[in-house]
C-alpha cells in the first residue's frame, strides 16, 4: 500500500515526491507517469495562484493500494472537494466496498465535498480504473469564484447534513462527459491553467446545483434515504454505460433499483430533475455533440450511438438542441 | 432552483454595451441589436489587459484600426483580439444586424493565471506590435458557444455562473486555435476557417507519415478524415496551388530526387520503396515533375559527381 499524508498546508506536489521515490516514477512538468509495475496512468497537479489546488488522478491496474491522508488542521481554511469514477472489476455493482473509508455508505461513483479542519482519507483500490479530480479551495477563494451566490450556501449546506463530516453524491451524466474530458487533454493542453480553472468552473457550477436540488427537497420533506440514493445511482449509471443500446425499459431498471415503477419515476425526476428517458436520451445526443464535434459524419454519428436510421437519429437532435445536426457542422 | 442564481444585468434600448464582471476575475460586455449605421468603438474597459472580441452580423461591416485607418471587411463570424487603448472601430453605413461579446482579460489577471505559459507570452508579443490584431474565423464549436452566450443573456434569470464557463470555454478555444492569424498578414485568404485549415494540416501530416506506403491511397485519406475527393482537392487546390494527388506524387519524387542522389540504391529498387507499383508509373510520374527521366537525371548527377 502507498501511503502518503498531507498536512492542510502541504501543496499536492509532495505527493509526487514521496510515490515518485517510493515507485521510481518518472515525473516530468508536473505529471507523474505510473509505469511497468506499478500500473498504467498519469496523475497531475496544477496548482493555482488563486488558492486552488487540484490533484488529477487518472490509473488502472494500480499494484497496491493508493492512500491519500489530508490530516485535519485547526486552520479551517479550506475546502476538499473530490469527483471520482471507478470501476473495480471482479465485484457487482451492488457489492461495492466504499472507496472513501471512514465514510460508510459512500458510492463509487461520486462527487463529495468536506471541510478540511476534519481531514480526510481517500483511498484508490489496486486493480481498479480509477478517474479522479482532488480540488483544494480556499474557503475565501471559492467564495470568489461564486462570490454572487448565498456564500454562505456550502458552510450552511454542510452544516445542516447532521454532522456528517464529508457530503457525497453520486454523479451525473454531465460530471461523467466532462471527467472524460478533462482527463484526455490535460497531460498536452497548452493553457493547462485555463483548461482547469474552466473545468474547475463547471464542476463547481454543476455542483451548486446539485445542492439547491438537495436544499430544495430537504426543505420540501422529500430528502431521499442513503438507500434509494444508491439505487438511483446504479440505474443512472446503467443509463450513462448503456447509451449506444436501446433505452433498457422501465422494468429491466425497476429490478436494477429494486424499487417499484412508479417510485422509481417520480424519485428519478426528483432527484435528477428528468425522466428516464429524457435524462437517457439527453447523454446520448451529448456525445453525439461530441462525436459531431471530432468531424465524424452524421451517419456515422447515427449509426455509433446506435440508431438504425440517420433520420431519426437527425429528429431527435433537432428535438434536443433546436438545430439539426447538418446546421451544427455547417454555421456559416 | 435558477432563483438561487444571480442575474445578469440587462438593459434595452441605445447601441451600447452592457458589462458585468464574472466571479472568476473576468470582465465581459455584451451588444446585441441592429442599427441603420455602425460607428462602434470596442467597450472601454479603463485599465490595462487584453480584449476579445467575438462578432457575428447580418449586413456588410468594416474594421479600422491602427493609426493609419485602414480599414478591413469583417468576416461575419469573427474573433479579434487586441491589447486595450488601441482604438478599434467597427464601421458600416448600412443597416445591420450585430452581435458582439467581449471579453476582457486585465493585465493582472493573464499574470496570475499564465505566468508560466510559454504560449501565452507568444500571443502577448505578438499584440505588442501597435498594429497587430489576432483574427480567426469561428469555427462550429465558437458559434454553438457564442449563441448559447447571447441566449443566456437573453434568458431571464440566468446564471452569471453558467456564462463564466461559456466565456472560458470561448477564450481557452480561441487560444488553442493553432490557426489564428495576423490580421492583414494573413496569406490565406481563401481558407481562414479553423475547421478547414485544421484538416489541411491533418492530411499533410497523414500523407507525410504514410506517402512511401504501396497501399497508401487518396481514398484511404477520405476514409480517415470524412471528407469528400471534390471538398479536399479543392482545398488543397486553394492552399498549394494543386490537387491532392499531384501533391502526393511531388512528395514522392521529391523523395526519389533524395534517394537517386544518395547513389545506394536501383532506380526500380526507388521506385518500389517510394510506393510505385510499377518502374514505368513511376518514371513517367518523375518525367512529368522534371521533364526527364531518372535514369537521364542520375547520369547527370554521375557526370557532375566526376
Amino acid at each position: 500500500m502507498s501511503y502518503v499524508s498531507l498536512e492542510n498546508s502541504e501543496p499536492f506536489l509532495k505527493c509526487f515526491e514521496v510515490i515518485a521515490e517510493e515507485k521510481s516514477c518518472i515525473v516530468s512538468d508536473s505529471v507523474l507517469y505510473f509505469s511497468g509495475k506499478t500500473g498504467k496512468g498519469f496523475m497531475t497537479v496544477a496548482g493555482m495562484a488563486t488558492g486552488i489546488e487540484v490533484l488529477a488522478v487518472n490509473v488502472s491496474a494500480l499494484a497496491e493500494d493508493l492512500v491519500f491522508n489530508f490530516l485535519p488542521s485547526d486552520d479551517a481554511s479550506s475546502y476538499l472537494l473530490s469527483f471520482d469514477e471507478m470501476e473495480i472489476p471482479g465485484k457487482q455493482d451492488n457489492e461495492l466496498t466504499p472507496s472513501h473509508s471512514p465514510v460508510p455508505g459512500s458510492l463509487y461513483s461520486s462527487v463529495s465535498l468536506s471541510d478540511a479542519t476534519r481531514g480526510r482519507v481517500v483511498t484508490y483500490p489496486r486493480d481498479g480504473v480509477v478517474r479522479s479530480i482532488l480540488i483544494r479551495v480556499r474557503k475565501s477563494s471559492l467564495d470568489h469564484l461564486i462570490r454572487d451566490f448565498d456564500a454562505g450556501t456550502i458552510a450552511r449546506i454542510l452544516g445542516t447534513a447532521g454532522g456528517a463530516e464529508t457530503l457525497t453524491w453520486p454523479i451525473t451524466f454531465k460530471y461523467r462527459l466532462l471527467l472524460n474530458d478533462f482527463m484526455t487533454e490535460i497531460v498536452q493542453h497548452p493553457f493547462r491553467e485555463l483548461f482547469t480553472i474552466r473545468n474547475i468552473s463547471m464542476l463547481i457550477e454543476y455542483l451548486l446545483q446539485q445542492f439547491f436540488v438537495m436544499d430544495r427537497l430537504a426543505r420540501e420533506g422529500n430528502a431521499l434515504s442513503v438507500q434509494d440514493t444508491h439505487s438511483l445511482s446504479r440505474v443512472e449509471q446503467h443509463l450513462c454505460l448503456h447509451y449506444k443500446t436501446e433505452f433498457p425499459g422501465i422494468e429491466r431498471l425497476s429490478r436494477i433499483s429494486a424499487m417499484s415503477p412508479t417510485s422509481l419515476k417520480t424519485k428519478f425526476k426528483r432527484y435528477y430533475g428528468d425522466t428516464l428517458f429524457g435524462y437517457y436520451q439527453k447523454n446520448k445526443l451529448e456525445h453525439a455533440r461530441r462525436l459531431l464535434d471530432n468531424k465524424v459524419p452524421v451517419k456515422v454519428v447515427a449509426t455509433e450511438i446506435g440508431y438504425s436510421n440517420p433520420s431519426h437519429f437527425t429528429l431527435a437532435f433537432k428535438k434536443e438542441y433546436g438545430f439539426s445536426p447538418w446546421h451544427y457542422l455547417n454555421p456559416h | 432552483m435558477k432563483s438561487q442564481h444571480p442575474v445578469l444585468p440587462k438593459a434595452a434600448g441605445a447601441l451600447s454595451w452592457q458589462e458585468f464582471s464574472l466571479p472568476v476575475g473576468l470582465r465581459a460586455a455584451v451588444l446585441k441589436q441592429s442599427a441603420e449605421r455602425v460607428e462602434l468603438l470596442l467597450p472601454d474597459f479603463q485599465s490595462r489587459g487584453i480584449v476579445l472580441t467575438f462578432l457575428q452580423y447580418k449586413g456588410d461591416l468594416r474594421v479600422r484600426w491602427g493609426c493609419s485607418g485602414t480599414e478591413h471587411a469583417a468576416n461575419p463570424a469573427s474573433g479579434l483580439m487586441t491589447r486595450t487603448g488601441r482604438p478599434v472601430t467597427f464601421l458600416s453605413t448600412n443597416p445591420v444586424v450585430l452581435s458582439a461579446l467581449s471579453i476582457f482579460l486585465p493585465a493582472g489577471w493573464a499574470d496570475l493565471f499564465f505566468a508560466d505559459n510559454a504560449e501565452f507570452r507568444k500571443v502577448e508579443q505578438l499584440l505588442e506590435e501597435e498594429t497587430n490584431i489576432i483574427t480567426c474565423r469561428l469555427g462550429r464549436r465558437h458559434l454553438s458557444l457564442l449563441t448559447s452566450a447571447f441566449a443566456l443573456y437573453e434568458e431571464q434569470g440566468s446564471s452569471l455562473l453558467a456564462m463564466q464557463n461559456t466565456v472560458l470555454t470561448l477564450l481557452e478555444y480561441f487560444l488553442c486555435n493553432r490557426h489564428r492569424s495576423l490580421l492583414g498578414v494573413n496569406p490565406l485568404s481563401d481558407i481562414d476557417n479553423e475547421d478547414d485549415l485544421s484538416l489541411i494540416r491533418e492530411v499533410e501530416s497523414y500523407i507525410s507519415e504514410y506517402y512511401c506506403s504501396d497501399t497508401f491511397t487518396v481514398d484511404s485519406i477520405l476514409k480517415k478524415t470524412y471528407t469528400s475527393y471534390h471538398r479536399l482537392n479543392f482545398l488543397f487546390k486553394s492552399m498549394h496551388g494543386m490537387t491532392i494527388s499531384e501533391y502526393i506524387r511531388n512528395k514522392r519524387i521529391e523523395r526519389s530526387k533524395e534517394m537517386i542522389a544518395d547513389n545506394v540504391k536501383s532506380i526500380s529498387q526507388i521506385a518500389y520503396e517510394i510506393g510505385y507499383s510499377s518502374i514505368s508509373n513511376y518514371i513517367l510520374a518523375f518525367k512529368k515533375v522534371y521533364q526527364i527521366t531518372p535514369g537521364k537525371y542520375k547520369k547527370q548527377i554521375d557526370n557532375l559527381a566526376g
